[in-house]
């Protein structure tokens, strides 16, 4: 690879600065961009829970120093918002009208909260943990020993779960079928995890849907939120983690074949010979189960940012499928899953 | 009480309101009670294209100098605003318009050139001007309203410099600028702040003081006035025009005259020949302008005229670079023009020093009677500062001590002999007065004399009359700061460079380097004995200035033995503090290495 390439990735996440490394590492002349709608530099979100019990601000959640990025000449571009891509002439637009080239792109632009439809109503009264700024905001809001009403409780809010319960705070998990996503969960075991987050200090409320979330009245607990078979509940946050959806309507219309992700074939390259993906946001080709399908967790999304990276500086190395990996409850009663771990 | 400090630069072209910008924050910081210094930079054409920057530094006690780096970018161009990315600090903030109304290529947005410590503020800019005032505008203040919301700043003093910026105009225009400035505000109110940008309380003003904000061209005028200047004769020339600018609308108002001449010579002529009559009198020029005055300097020299003459300097020589600033006419003021005329030259340091050297200025033109040079330059002439004015005016009147000498039967010699040098004088008209004056070399009455011994005798009173001023009451002409006692590195400053090595060694002492600053004011005659004094408290000496080969450095070789450093530029910009740190630490290190051996 000569020196010419422009290297650019979209997504500021695990995916898109682990390939952000091995590409300076393979093609030391290259230009290397990462685009992010975010303010921030790679920072993690499974540190996140850490805004309740420290004195800590952003700086304290940067996976790399500063230097990092000017050491090895990966130009973060923040608060950009990619609008559409061009795969026939290589560029990709920006919403505020900046065309940029590249000779080989990167799709890691993870997930965004799902939000079913019959909630949509309610969003303004909803808060998520999604951001530094969303979590900072929570804690903001909610006081000491407050209480948190979680709308389906995926792998994040079960984590955020039980650092809150740990600190103090009260949860109330409202469990839906999108409870421990993306962990595919059997009707026996579901019983068992939910009786062992109870254990944890979880309260938990089976069978209900959401018939109204609103405003507390004055001098009352924030939200008020109404099921359908008449119980009510007061809270101060109230938060969906119905998982995740693949972050990616910018790439409607650029010729790359999308279902609910992007397509990637094994080596994690799309239906245009310059454009690849990693993360949440494509679905890999599985020959074992002959569909495409995602993996999550941090572990499977570095994987795949290294993959990518090599495979876009010449190499050939192909997704291995993993199997699925399972939540479990350990000796301490405690559910555990294997997506919390990371660096 | 939480310290201030904190620095804006708003960059843009000409015509999108950066300077007016920077003018309504500064102001409105200064209302709010926090100290403000402030510098802008303009290009020489006049309107429609060119770089314009207002950086404004808010202090709670007031800063020497700007600071190197800037807490917040505020782009109104991003072409003039990407090469002054890098001057913003790590976790500094950057603020533009993410919603341009033209397609650029790459590399043409400023959100490209962030580095990874800065924090990007993006900010739907010129539409929310469209919105709210039917036009792109009032984008400035659209800026202005979205960084007082982030930072938390009220809004009450920025809603009365709008409106009185706006008064002369249609009251809808004030409205919809206001308006402009809320919907911001408003904006930057809900923005999340990833930034570490604090204002705490401001300072409480002394008794007995009011304090104001000005440039430094503002002080002189106000110093002036307050000396009670009669007459001032003046051709414009950046960046001096706006001490004429504003006599113009002020002076007629006191009473006194002013014209607009057809050149320098002009100026200075009519000065020296109103300070003849009798009358407070001055004239305000740049390098190029000085240079042609110089002959007629000569001459308020050997005949005795009190004259006072302004020169704030710019990069040169010639023409040069009249919208850059530099120190390069020291040699030019202190020894400009035939012969031995020897004068006063004083150098501010800061803006409240060019009110009471302007002040002082003319006091000492009279007591001594010679012209008397007040040497600025741009940054000081076109640098806010606020500063603490006295309430009682600290400027003497009209001095008429040497007019009671001519007594009535006895011949008058208008340039008598006397212990102080000093001759009585007297003005056009008095009774018993009547005197010859010439350019040529004259004896006691004023008459031509060539003699060897009477010029050699009027060299010396003209000399050594100025000396006294060494001791005029009311003005500091040297200082020194920092450490007292022996230190490894002293400074010496002269002129607006005094800021900016103030702040290098309050960096420096943080370090734990052993240092002090001495600023001389009165560079003719120089304070001689301070300064050796000075320089045998210091191990090593360093003299920062912006000329190329160090004019004041050349005026200290002649009153010292011991060898010192010198630190010459000619960016046409203020010397950077971090450059001077620089060199602090070095000698430093050598002061340590030598007295190890």
């Amino acid at each position: 690879m000569g020196s010419t390439q422009h290297y650019v990735i979209i997504g500021n996440g695990v995916a898109g600065n682990e390939a952000a490394y091995h590409l300076r590492q393979r093609d030391p002349e290259s230009r290397i961009t990462i685009i992010t709608a975010g303010r921030l530099l790679f920072y993690s979100r499974y540190e996140l829970p850490r805004v309740f019990h420290e004195n800590c601000d952003w700086r304290d959640f940067l996976v790399h120093p500063v230097e990092y990025y000017a050491n090895n000449r990966i130009n973060v571009r923040r608060n950009s918002f990619v609008t559409h891509v061009d795969a026939h002439r290589k560029t990709l637009s920006l919403a505020h009208k900046e065309e940029i080239q590249y000779s080989q792109l990167l799709v890691a632009s993870g997930g965004a909260s799902y939000l079913p439809a019959e909630l949509d109503e309610f969003a303004p009264l909803l808060n998520h943990f999604n951001l530094y700024s969303a979590a900072c905001k929570v804690r903001d809001i909610l006081p000491k020993q407050g209480k948190v009403v979680m709308l389906g409780g995926d792998v994040l809010g079960l984590d955020l779960a039980r650092n809150l319960v740990n600190d103090g705070y009260k949860v109330v998990l409202v469990a839906t079928e999108h409870t421990f996503w993306p962990h595919r969960v059997e009707s026996d075991e579901r019983a068992l995890f939910l009786g062992a987050l109870r254990d944890m200090g979880v309260e938990v409320i089976e069978g209900v849907k959401i018939e109204l979330i609103e405003q507390g009245a004055a001098g009352m607990s924030a939200r008020h939120i109404l099921f359908d078979d008449g119980r009510e509940i007061f809270a101060d946050v109230v938060m969906p983690f119905l998982g995740l959806l693949p972050a990616a309507d910018f790439m409607m219309g650029s010729g790359v074949d999308f279902e609910r992700g992007l397509l990637v074939s094994t080596n994690l390259r799309t239906t245009d010979q310059n454009i690849w993906a990693a993360g949440d946001v494509c679905q890999i080709w599985s020959p074992e189960e002959n569909q495409y399908r995602f993996y999550y967790g941090w572990k499977n999304v570095k994987k795949m940012g290294e993959i990518a990276a090599k495979n876009m500086t010449g190499e050939d190395i192909h997704w291995e499928t993993a199997t699925d990996q399972k939540l479990y409850i350990d000796k301490n009663r405690q559910l555990v899953s294997p997506y919390w771990e990371h660096d | 009480m939480k310290e201030t400090d904190i620095q804006l630069m708003f960059c843009g072209s000409a015509g999108d309101g950066t300077i007016a910008v920077g003018d309504i924050f500064k102001r409105a910081m200064a209302k709010a009670g926090y100290k403000v210094i402030a510098f802008d930079i303009y290009p020489p054409e006049i309107r429609g294209f060119g770089k314009c920057i207002s950086r404004v530094r808010v202090t709670s006690r007031q800063a020497y100098s700007l600071k190197q780096e800037s807490d917040v970018l505020v782009s109104l161009n991003d072409s003039y605003a990407i090469p002054h990315v890098p001057e913003v600090r790590d976790f500094g903030s950057v603020i533009y318009d993410n919603a341009p109304i033209t397609s650029m290529a790459e590399g043409e947005h400023i959100s490209g050139h962030l580095l990874p410590g800065q924090l990007p503020y993006g900010l739907r800019i010129r539409e929310i001007s469209d919105q709210t005032t039917g036009g792109s505008k009032s984008k400035n203040i659209v800026a202005l309203g979205y960084l007082a919301g982030l930072f938390g700043i009220k809004p009450e003093p920025f809603h009365l410099i709008i409106r009185d910026k706006f008064k002369k105009k249609d009251p809808s225009i004030a409205e919809s600028n206001l308006l402009a400035f809320d919907t911001a505000y408003t904006e930057g109110a809900s923005t999340f702040r990833l930034d570490f940008i604090e204002l705490g309380a401001p300072e409480r003003q002394e008794i007995g003081s009011k304090v104001q904000m000005m440039t430094g061209n503002a002080a002189v005028v106000r110093g002036c006035l307050d000396a009670g200047l009669d007459c001032f004769f003046g051709y414009p020339i950046t960046p001096a025009t706006s001490i004429m600018e504003r006599l113009a609308t002020e002076l007629p108002r006191r009473g006194g005259r002013l014209l607009q001449t057809e050149d320098e010579i002009s100026a200075i002529a009519a000065t020296i020949g109103a300070g003849y009559a009798g009358v407070r009198s001055a004239t305000a020029t740049s390098g190029p302008g000085l240079a042609l005055m110089v002959e007629m300097l000569g001459l308020g020299v050997i005949s005795e005229v009190p004259s006072v003459i302004f020169c704030s300097q710019r990069g040169g020589p010639s023409t040069g670079m009249p919208t850059k600033t530099e120190q390069s006419d020291l040699h030019l003021a202190v020894y400009g023009g035939a012969g031995d005329a020897q004068r006063i030259v004083l150098a501010p340091t800061n803006v409240e020093g060019a009110y009471r050297c302007a002040g002082k200025a003319f006091e000492m033109a009279e007591k001594y009677q010679t012209p008397v040079i007040v040497l600025l330059d741009l940054y000081l002439s076109n640098r806010y500062e606020t500063v603490l004015l006295p309430r009682q005016n600290p400027f003497e009147g009209e001095s008429s001590k040497h007019r009671s000498r001519v007594e009535r039967g006895i011949p008058y010699s208008r340039f008598a002999f006397t212990e102080d040098h000093v001759s009585p004088r007297t003005i056009p008209g008095e009774e018993g007065g009547i005197h010859v004056i010439t350019g040529l070399e004259h004896n006691e009455m004023g008459r031509p004399n060539d003699q060897s011994d009477m010029h050699n005798r009027m060299s010396e009173k003209r000399h050594k009359k100025l000396l006294a001023a060494l001791d005029h009451p009311g003005i500091t002409i040297h200082k020194r700061f920092g450490d007292t006692g022996s230190v490894d590195v002293g400074i010496l400053g002269w002129g607006s460079t005094v800021g900016e090595i103030l702040e290098a060694m309050l960096m420096a002492q943080a370090e734990g380097i052993s240092c002090s600053v001495m600023k001389v004011v009165m560079l003719s005659p120089l304070p001689v004995e301070p300064i050796q004094h000075f320089f045998s408290d210091c191990r090593e000496v360093l003299i920062p200035e912006l000329n190329y080969e160090g004019q004041f450095a050349n005026l200290v070789a002649s009153a010292v033995s011991k060898p010192f450093t010198r630190f010459n530029r000619v960016p046409g910009v203020p010397m950077q503090v971090a450059d001077i740190l620089d060199q602090i630490r070095r000698l430093a290190e050598r002061a340590k290495s030598s007295s190890a051996a």
